[in-house]
């Protein structure tokens, strides 16, 4: 680390480093391990909203190529059994048209369009589904999984598992993920209350009462919408 | 190609073994994931890093296409080149990148060497890895697992896929495992990020 500061230091123009040494920096008491915010840039501070740029390129790509990729997810998802792939790789391509979507139309309008609800059942469901295809048998009086004891023949055992339990925990979790990076780290701790414990439990309690209201009417809408 | 394509391309070195030669392509390549691995480490820019680093990922996956590897090549294709891109690029326009000057970072000497002396010692390992496709690979020399797998997944499953047969039906409690800590993961993500909900 100390390496590379001193070659910025050698390669920087020796006027800027005067200016800087000069006392005219705002951003001077930002503390040495963290970046120093530069022209165009924003700190990150100023970037909590999802970044998102409407091209007139990647909408109509995204709309022409989506449905084509989603329908491939899908394949590999229900024709792993005879051909290469499975619900681990089916479902991270249909979590990637989920992605493409939110690129190109904006995270948070993927955000309300794809609730919360669906993120969860689908990685909820599947562990259940997949536990729950494992205990039929043990019901039965075998062994976990054993697919010869279910009531359906061995080869579809195999891929009700593929499909209804790693396809959805696999997409679900991604998706999940991706719009959980999008929101970032809830610095106010508004996600467990008093979590942080940096203040006192009536800021903790007014700090969550704003954000919990507005993710229920938020999710509630979002519910609206799609029913 | 079906699964009575790949156990016939599986079982074609058993009987006519025939140590495989590295075509120009695989040689190409090599020479591109290992350029796009130098370039990753090297690029002073954390979104070009990135970005080189999904062509990495999409060079290993087509390498893993050539070596017979298909639903390897689909998971690095799917999860690497695509999802890891995309969740790296998410998080860089959440944080503050810098401007560089300059394109390649400056090579540390003592960080170069250990890397150095510890690829030297893989490379000494490697005179003991069989070659492709030899005979005396384990997986040719002691062929009683590989080949019961071959041969009995679809009398026992029904699936022609033997990798899936194994992972869902040989190997079932494990995947079941993995399946658990993917769920997991989701869910201490939300715990890490403070978070309730996934959207």
């Amino acid at each position: 680390m100390s390496d590379v500061r001193s070659d910025d230091a050698g390669r920087g123009d020796p006027a800027a480093d005067a200016a800087d040494e000069a006392g005219d920096d705002p951003d001077s008491d930002v503390p040495p391990h963290r970046a120093v915010p530069r022209s165009g840039r924003l700190d990150s501070e100023q970037r909590q909203g999802t970044p998102y740029t409407e091209s007139q390129v990647i909408m109509p790509t995204v709309k022409i190529v989506a449905p084509f990729a989603f329908t491939y997810g899908l394949f590999i998802t229900f024709h792993g059994s005879g051909s290469p792939g499975g619900g681990f790789q089916g479902g991270a391509i249909v979590a990637a048209v989920v992605f493409m979507i939110a690129f190109a139309f904006g995270i948070e309008p993927t955000r309300d369009w794809l609730a919360n609800t669906v993120v969860v059942a689908l990685a909820v469901g599947g562990t259940l589904a997949f536990a729950g295809i494992g205990l039929i048998p043990v019901a039965r009086g075998g062994a976990f999984l054993q697919y010869d004891l279910l009531p359906i023949p061995v080869k579809y055992g195999l891929e009700s598992v593929e499909i209804f339990g790693i396809a959805a925990i696999v997409s679900g979790v991604l998706m999940g993920l991706f719009f959980l990076l999008a929101n970032g780290f809830n610095s106010d701790g508004s996600g467990f209350g008093d979590a942080d414990g940096d203040g006192t439990e009536d800021d903790d309690d007014a700090d969550v009462a704003d954000p919990d209201t507005s993710d229920a009417n938020r999710t509630a809408a979002a519910d609206g919408g799609a029913r | 190609m079906t699964g009575s394509g790949l156990l016939a391309a599986s079982a074609a070195p058993l009987t006519a073994p025939v140590v495989a030669q590295v075509t120009a392509i695989e040689a190409s390549l090599l020479a591109f994931v290992v350029l796009t691995g130098l370039a990753t480490a090297l690029a002073r820019d954390v979104l070009a890093a990135v970005i080189v680093f999904g062509a990495y990922s999409l060079g290993m996956a087509a390498l893993y296409t050539f070596y017979r590897a298909p639903d390897v090549a689909l998971t690095e294709a799917a999860i690497s080149a695509g999802v890891t891109t995309v969740l790296l690029l998410l998080t860089l326009a959440k944080t503050t990148r810098i401007d560089h000057e300059d394109v390649f970072e400056s090579v540390n000497v003592p960080a170069v060497g250990a890397v150095g002396l510890l690829f030297v010692g893989l490379l000494l390992t490697m005179g003991d890895v069989p070659a492709i496709g030899s005979p005396d690979a384990p997986v040719w020399s002691n062929p009683e697992v590989s080949q019961w797998y071959l041969a009995e997944t679809y009398a026992q499953t029904g699936v022609d896929n033997t990798v899936m047969g194994v992972l869902a039906a040989f190997r079932g409690f494990d995947t079941f495992g993995e399946a658990v800590v993917v769920f997991a993961g989701g869910i201490a993500a939300l715990i890490v990020l403070h978070r309730e909900v996934f959207a």
